[in-house]
């Protein structure tokens, strides 16, 4: 199908929720204001690990403006949450983990006295020896964090012989590579506001990734019919993974129940955001890879661990997605590969835009890299041999049943300027002492949850007495814009215009349950939800507008925002508005659902935490890097982004995914990291985490594959996250390129690019990279 | 707590408050003007950026009792949505919005910048002018195509 047939799908259309945020007229969760509120606070445990013998609230309770002091006392229901396995305590009792553990709550008249009220709530602690190493936690001399042990998960996918392969390579790459705890930093840090309504409905506006899980996680814990509870969840100031997990919902909740039905508002600090926040998990990536002379890869065995911190929340999940992932989109016959998730004290670990796929991508691009210069092959001409194509069998043993774009991405690759023209920009530095190079990773990344997890999406179409439509999904728009795609999709179908359609999504009461918005999934999931709602609109549409007129269905048709019957008269219009009328007089209803379950895979691979996934998207990175050879410092200058995000419903927020997440992979790689001494943050907030600024943004140019999934609405996949994944091994390959040194701890920090380029003088000029 | 008189958005106001408290949380909270957001509390992100005399600052470091008598512009005051600034036209048609919390500061900023120059800015100077403003979803390229196209519709408008 051409591009021309439609009014909106594959056009650059703004966001519809544009004027409302460029304007400052858009309410977020903590903009509300409410009559007679009051505020809520939460006391933070002030050792990473330690035994609780006592907690005295009385002082704090005395204090004058203080109207509730909660403890674990106070909780109706099960005193825990965690996305897989509930056990992060709401309120600690007995031990604390990591100095982001809450242990009491208070609800007062101002901020000022809620705060002095924490600092008169005595815990009497026996501190214990915080577990900080994620390898030490896994022996036998370091105590259980928890009952069940500190290995959290343990996932492995075996294919082939690596040992026999190993012995007759021609070549084995061996290296251990380390990443750091990056910050979501979402710009609006969590709260929100929770209300004991006076019909007894408990109302929770706070930003979060699934408001029907986020129900659910509060109503156990405070034993409360979930029916009774309302979460609103949209809009949200940026999530990218860290709101996925409960933030501050069940504080709101249990507080919201001993106000006297006074709004409770939590808006935490940066710097109480940084403490109790979920990161990205540091991994220790051991990576030995093996190929033959002519560039093919026979063998790779990982041994990766990640550091979930004091509770699982997604940890068992990233792990896992990691480990499907860490041989490439290659086709590997013979792989030995492990994932372990560990609990240390180290904060709390979740999920996080690319869920462990950007730490091990890092480890087999390198190895890509190195390979490529050691077997003397173009670094694309060694990728190209290795991809798997649609139909091909994978590292793991997954025949690939979906569209597969990373020989487009690299071809494309290939063609591009930056790339054919790449000894010249190397030449081209702007001082004698500064080194350019050019980098180049591939990498992919599953769309959706995979075997074993629910998987789908559900949408509402709604016609409304203006007769415009009103679409219902409840994933959120975290910022990606799905919105916008979900009014196109809707409009296109419905043949009007889209300035007739609304959304509305993220509110229990408003929208169906649709899943989260994560894994790359919510345009695929839904996109395919409204797809299938459309057709239940258009029946509904066409059999009153038969009845209005008097004639059979089959003699209704549509046009551009109308039906119109035909009659032995003549043709005669019917609007949706009268068509409203005429439902709504009727007392019927005007609502209609779509239902997707997403496609899986039939088996999962036994041990793997749920492995394969059925769809992924792929993206080809180049960058261009000059590396300070004075100071150490690398600056990103321009950026290639070649996503196969399937069909593309709308180049300008693609666009935007792809520059957003090429920023985010750059300060991942070269700037950010979560610094924890002894269990305790370093890194307080903005002042010592250094995000990249607008003028660290070099030149980013995307150019996406021409690919249609046909499972897919209009043949689109998912975007999300793959777009910060290579990047990160483009910029170490970059600086490699540029300055001869190979970067294996993340970030790229200045000290460390000296530290190595000094270390490569003092030796001689053999090969340091090994 | 004292009465704080000041103009905001070219309407005076009065506001009964501590003159400790900041500017931002007089603005969002006695105000009722909560375009401007507060993400760091520190000065390091322009999330709160507002126009103090025509100059833009960051509204987390400014007290109440600062502002006794001083013109304050939010980004309320910059454009509605039924009349728009070119600013913010040029924020919407380049997709230099996303999750959009740092938007008004941005916006701000942008419309304080162009209005103290006369020519369509290169990126280097836009990246000097919008240094201070932190974005974590765009990738801030739209941003700099969004400030250079609403410098270009400004020029085009003042010539006509």
């Amino acid at each position: 199908m051409k591009n021309s047939h439609f009014k909106y799908v594959g056009k650059r259309i703004p966001r519809i929720d544009g004027p409302e945020k460029v304007t400052g007229e858009l309410k977020y969760m903590t903009d509300y204001q409410f009559e007679n509120m009051v505020w809520g606070k939460v006391l933070r445990s002030s050792f990473p690990y330690a035994r609780i013998k006592h907690i005295d609230t009385s002082r704090a309770e005395a204090l004058a403006g203080v109207l509730a002091v909660l403890t674990h006392k106070d909780i109706p229901g099960f005193n825990g949450f965690g996305i897989v396995v509930p056990d992060q305590p709401v309120l600690a009792s007995d031990v604390v983990r990591c100095t982001g553990d809450a242990i009491a709550l208070v609800a007062a008249e101002t901020q000022e006295i809620a705060e002095h009220a924490l600092s008169l709530i005595h815990v009497d602690y026996e501190p214990l020896t915080p577990i900080t190493d994620a390898e030490f936690a896994m022996t036998d001399r370091a105590p259980f964090l928890h009952e069940s042990g500190n290995i959290h998960s343990h996932v492995t996918i075996k294919n082939g012989d690596t040992e026999k392969a190993f012995s007759e390579a021609d070549i084995i790459l061996e290296n251990t590579f380390y990443s750091p705890r990056q910050m979501h930093a979402f710009i609006e840090t969590e709260g929100g506001w929770g209300v004991l309504e006076p019909d007894g409905m408990l109302t929770i506006r706070c930003p979060g990734q699934y408001a029907y899980r986020d129900r659910l996680q509060i109503a156990r814990a405070l034993a409360l019919n979930p029916a009774r509870i309302r979460v609103i969840s949209n809009p949200i100031g940026g999530a990218f993974g860290g709101k996925d997990e409960i933030t501050v919902q069940i504080y709101l909740a249990l507080l919201a129940l001993h106000t006297d039905g006074r709004p409770v508002k939590i808006h935490l600090s940066r710097e109480e955001s940084v403490i109790a926040g979920i990161k990205r998990h540091p991994f220790k990536v051991q990576m030995k890879t093996a190929a033959r002379k002519d560039g093919t890869i026979i063998a790779n065995q990982v041994r990766a661990v990640a550091d979930t911190g004091a509770y699982a929340s997604l940890g068992g999940a990233v792990i896992a997605l990691a480990i499907e992932h860490c041989c490439g989109p290659y086709k590997i016959p013979n792989v030995d590969l492990e994932g372990f998730c560990v609990y240390t004290n180290n904060g709390i670990s979740g999920a996080f835009r690319g869920f462990g796929v950007n730490q091990v991508c890092a480890a087999i691009e390198t190895h890509m890299d190195m390979l490529a210069e050691k077997l003397n092959l173009d670094p694309i001409e060694l990728r190209k041999k290795n991809v798997y194509q649609k139909g091909d069998t994978s590292s793991i043993g997954h025949v690939l049943k979906t569209s597969v774009g990373t020989l487009q991405t690299l071809e494309t690759a290939e063609k591009c300027e930056l790339w054919k023209n790449r000894a010249l920009h190397k030449k081209d530095i702007s001082e004698p002492w500064k080194k350019r190079g050019i980098g180049l990773a591939t990498s992919f990344h599953a769309v959706g949850m995979g075997i074993g997890l629910p998987d789908y999406g559900a949408a509402t179409l709604e016609l409304m007495q203006d007769g415009t439509f009103k679409v219902g999904v409840g994933c959120e728009d975290i910022g990606g814009g799905n919105g916008t795609v979900y009014a196109q999709i809707a409009a296109e179908l419905l043949n009007c215009s889209i300035s007739s359609i609304s959304v509305v999504q993220g509110d229990t009461s408003e929208t169906i349950d649709s899943g989260t918005v994560t894994a790359s999934r919510s345009t695929y999931t839904g996109g395919k939800a409204i797809a299938a709602a459309v057709p239940n609109m258009i029946r509904l549409l066409t059999e009153a507008a038969a009845e209005i007129h008097g004639v059979m269905p089959e003699n209704v048709l549509m046009g551009d925002d109308e039906l119109y019957a035909l009659k032995e008269d003549g043709e005669k219009t019917v609007t949706y508005k009268d068509i409203f009328h005429y439902l709504y007089e009727k007392h019927r209803p005007t609502k209609v659902e779509g239902h997707f379950m997403l496609p899986k895979e039939q088996e999962e691979f036994k041990g793997s935490g749920g492995a394969p996934h059925h769809l992924y998207g792929y993206l080809t990175h180049i960058v261009l890097v000059e590396v300070d050879t004075m100071t150490g410092e690398t600056d990103v200058l321009r950026v290639v982004s070649i996503p196969d995000a399937g069909k593309v419903l709308n180049p300008q927020g693609l666009e935007g995914q792809a520059e957003g997440g090429a920023v985010m992979g750059i300060g991942y790689t070269l700037y950010e990291d979560v610094l924890m001494e002894a269990g305790y943050h370093k890194t307080t907030n903005f002042t010592n985490y250094i995000l990249p600024t607008i003028r660290e943004t070099p030149i980013i140019e995307t150019f996406p594959v021409d690919s249609a999934e046909e499972t897919g609405p209009f043949g689109a996949k998912g975007i999300g996250e793959v777009v910060m994944i290579p990047i990160i091994a483009a910029i170490t390959n970059a600086i490699y390129d540029a300055a001869g040194i190979r970067i294996k701890h993340l970030p790229a920090t200045p000290e460390r690019i000296f530290a190595a380029l000094k270390e490569q003088e003092a030796s001689t000029p053999v090969n340091l990279n090994e | 707590m004292k009465t704080i008189d000041f103009c905001v958005n070219g309407k005076n106001v009065s506001v009964i408050c501590s003159p400790a408290k900041t500017l931002l949380d007089v603005l969002r909270e006695d105000a009722g003007l909560t375009g401007s957001k507060e993400c760091c509390g520190k000065g390091e992100c322009g999330s709160c950026t507002v126009l103090l005399n025509d100059v833009p600052v960051c509204s987390c470091l400014v007290l109440a009792g600062q502002v006794e008598g001083e013109r304050v512009v939010t980004v309320e005051g910059i454009g509605t949505k039924q009349a728009m600034d070119p600013v913010q036209q040029a924020f919407v048609d380049e997709g230099a919005t996303q999750c959009g919390y740092c938007t008004p500061g941005l916006i701000v900023a942008s419309r304080a910048y162009l209005t103290s120059i006369g020519h369509v800015p290169g990126l280097d100077e836009i990246k000097r002018a919008l240094g201070g403003n932190l974005c974590r979803c765009t990738g801030y390229t739209k941003i700099l195509q969004a400030v250079q196209t609403a410098a270009a519709r400004q020029l085009s408008s003042r010539e006509l």
